[in-house]
């Protein structure tokens, strides 16, 4: 029986075999973990989808291969004599032709990697360059030696606008030069390589624009205040802002329900479920954006203790891959940090993002019917990337307008009481 | 700054470290009243007299037993070998004994000592007298290996070597002895296992020691005049500490090495840059290393031989010429 890589949520592809916890020949149960899985910012134990004896590892521990391929097999009882009799041809036909395969694919990704149109060899330097920007080597004009490209030929080739297969709008920055005494050499993690990905592409995809308001938080610190001894004893955590804003988001995209989108190809879908992806700071060790479904469906005192349960579960490592899927707009949160404005990089495919600074007491001006006064109120600034191809700015400052309006005109102190 | 020769320079080095070190002695043959026999070392002996500048009978044996037991027991001399081919008949005191003193005693004893040669050809002394061994002492673990190319680095090299704890291995090309060269004036101390970058060009990285860089230097003025193309020179100074990030970050600007030995072709210690360039940098070259080298034969003392088997500035912009593309 063949066990195969799971689909870890939806939008998954691949996975990581990270750990393998048996090996070959051990009796395997669907109620222990038979190996790892890391895929789109989770960690995850897989059990043997059978009881049994496991006969083959197919896929090394690190090793990443797309959902659904087989990555071990095992043997059920009874199933053993009749496995051993019918494997050998079968597995060595199939090697016969992977062989042929990988002698086919070398032969021709050799001439086409490592020559030039005259059949000069590529040197290390040129070879690199052609991989990395995935250029044909053909196009490439040659000054050298009977034509010979140089590195300096497929610098000018670059540097002339040419691209490679792959649309690749930024050429490669020249490699660093740095003393090793003089640095400290970080590799990226999983996370890191993933956030670096999406961050890329999602500045390469949505023309994004920052909107800012500066909201009056008076309301909702009264209301807090009001609460905040008796809610920390019986929920056994601190109220924030963030639940209040959260809050205001829900109610003002049910006015403005196209900042809760995504575009598919020339279409804007808007979605009807508001799924809140809340940005989780790992305590500098990344970042991970988990999703509370259904937040508008959710009271404020369910607001907060979701966002608690999905910021506590992220930093424990207890996310499930579900957690990931279906968001549709992205509240991420500096506050804490006191800064007084953010740019956030819309978290793909979704069509804008929020984020919440910090909230500090300022002088402001009043109006009132008798005149005009300064008075001390604590002060925030929410600042919303929007994908310009989706919605226009004015869309964008009515929606932001109504979610500091719900803020600042709520009655705060009844809904918590 | 003064002007000096490359043989004043060696002198000023030893005087300079022996003002300040009465524990620096110095040894070997005609040194001392004689002022060597290239007139590197003049004025020595007036200066410090027959003890601490002592004048040996000729046996290399005798004179590096004498610096190794001198070095254990607290002193720190410099013992110079006239030529450096003698230190053949002194292999197992300079790769047995004193590249492993404090190695086999556990870090209990250490070895400051430098031994001073004229190394290399360009002077038509022929086979035994002309050979540049400083692959040699760059094969022993535990020895340092520098061989300067200019008064100014044989100064504060040298000073270097004298102030280090360990041996040094210090190879003084003896065809450089009457160039001149500006000397920053005052103490002058260097630091071993650092190359220079001498020109700055883009196109090709050319890295040379001792005799070889002045004639790397002249090529690629050639290259540039001649020829368009700018070459990147490499002063490496120091074979062992070998400063080899300054070695890959000039080779990776170029993508292109090129180097330049007068060691016989064979295990010349431009193969050991090859290599370790190969193996840090392989994706960063833009074409095959190219080694100019004397060939693997006893050097001739005939003028027109020797001339033909030592790399010169000619061959170098020839072989460039003909490669680089």
């Amino acid at each position: 029986m063949d066990v195969i890589m799971p689909q870890l949520g939806e939008t998954v592809s691949e996975g990581t075999v990270s750990v393998w916890h048996k090996t070959i020949g051990d009796t395997v149960s669907t109620k222990e973990p038979l190996f790892d899985v890391s895929s789109d910012k989770v960690e995850m134990e897989v059990p043997a989808p059978a009881e049994g004896t496991l006969l083959e590892i197919r896929v090394d521990a690190g090793t990443t291969v797309p959902v659904g391929e087989v990555v071990a097999v095992i043997v059920r009882e009874g199933e053993v004599i009749e496995a051993k009799a019918a494997a050998p041809v079968a597995v060595r036909a199939e090697a016969e032709g992977a062989k042929a395969d990988i002698a086919s694919v070398r032969s021709n990704s050799v001439k086409a990697a490592n020559r030039d149109a005259n059949g000069n060899p590529l040197s290390p330097a040129v070879r690199r360059l052609v991989a990395e920007h995935d250029l044909d080597p053909a196009a490439i004009a040659g000054s050298g030696m009977k034509g010979r490209i140089k590195k300096k030929d497929v610098l000018a080739h670059l540097e002339s606008g040419a691209t490679g297969g792959r649309s690749r709008t930024v050429a490669a920055p020249p490699p660093l030069t740095f003393s090793a005494d003089d640095t400290e050499v970080i590799p990226f993690n999983k996370l890191r390589k993933l956030t670096a990905e999406h961050m890329v592409r999602s500045k390469a995809t949505s023309p994004h624009v920052l909107q800012a308001v500066e909201a009056d938080f008076a309301r909702v610190a009264r209301a807090r205040t009001g609460v905040s001894g008796a809610w920390k004893k019986r929920e056994g955590f601190s109220l924030t802002y963030l639940p209040f804003i959260a809050k205001a988001v829900c109610e003002a995209i049910r006015e403005y329900p196209r900042v809760n989108g995504a575009i598919d190809g020339e279409n804007l879908v808007v979605f009807r479920r508001v799924n809140l992806g809340i940005a989780v700071d790992l305590d500098f060790d990344g970042l991970v954006a988990p999703v509370i479904k259904d937040a508008d469906q959710m009271s404020l005192q369910e607001l907060a203790r979701a966002i608690r349960d999905v910021s506590e579960r992220a930093r424990t490592n207890q996310l499930k891959p579900d957690d990931f899927t279906e968001g549709t707009y992205t509240i991420s949160n500096s506050g804490v940090f006191g800064t007084m404005i953010t740019a956030p990089i819309i978290n793909q495919p979704q069509v804008a993002i929020l984020s919440t600074d910090g909230i500090a007491k300022k002088p402001v001006v009043i109006e009132t019917e008798d005149g005009d006064t300064i008075g001390i109120r604590p002060v925030g600034v929410l600042a919303q990337s929007f994908d310009h191809r989706a919605i226009d700015g004015a869309y964008s400052a009515a929606f932001l307008n109504r979610v500091r309006d719900i803020l600042q005109t709520k009655d705060w102190a009844a809904v918590l009481s | 700054m003064a002007e000096l020769t490359y043989r004043e320079a060696v002198a000023e080095a030893i005087a300079q470290e022996m003002r300040r070190d009465e524990n620096v002695v110095f040894l070997g043959e005609d040194i001392g009243a004689a002022g060597g026999v290239f007139k590197a070392t003049v004025g020595l002996f007036k200066e410090f007299g027959p003890e601490r500048v002592r004048d040996t009978p000729i046996s290399e044996q005798a004179i590096l037993g004498a610096a190794m037991g001198s070095a254990m027991t607290g002193l720190k001399p410099i013992a110079e070998i006239m030529f450096s081919d003698f230190l053949a008949v002194c292999w197992d005191i300079v790769a047995n004994e004193i590249a492993k003193a404090r190695y086999m005693t556990g870090g209990q004893m250490s070895m400051p000592l430098v031994i001073r040669t004229a190394n290399g050809g360009g002077s038509r002394f022929g086979a035994q007298h002309s050979q540049s061994v400083e692959n040699w002492a760059m094969m022993v673990p535990g020895l340092k290996v520098v061989a300067p190319s200019s008064p100014a680095d044989v100064k504060g090299l040298l000073a270097a070597a004298i102030r280090d704890p360990d041996p040094v291995m210090f190879f003084e090309q003896k065809s450089l002895y009457p160039i001149k060269g500006f000397v920053p004036d005052g103490e002058l101390v260097d630091e071993l296992g650092t190359a220079k970058v001498l020109r700055d060009g883009g196109e090709v990285t050319i890295v040379a020691l001792a005799a070889m860089v002045p004639r790397a230097m002249k090529a690629a003025e050639e290259l540039s005049a001649q020829h368009g193309i700018e070459a990147t020179v490499v002063d490496v100074r120091s074979l062992v500490p070998l400063d080899t990030q300054t070695i890959l970050r000039e080779t990776s600007k170029t993508g292109r090495l090129v180097t330049v030995e007068e060691n016989p072709r064979l295990c010349g210690w431009g193969a050991e840059i090859a290599s370790i360039v190969v193996d840090e940098i392989f994706w960063d070259l833009d074409g095959p290393i190219i080694r100019i080298t004397t060939p693997h034969i006893p050097l001739p003392a005939a003028d027109a031989l020797e001339d033909a088997t030592m790399p010169s500035a000619e061959r170098i912009v020839r072989e460039i010429v003909e490669k680089i593309d």
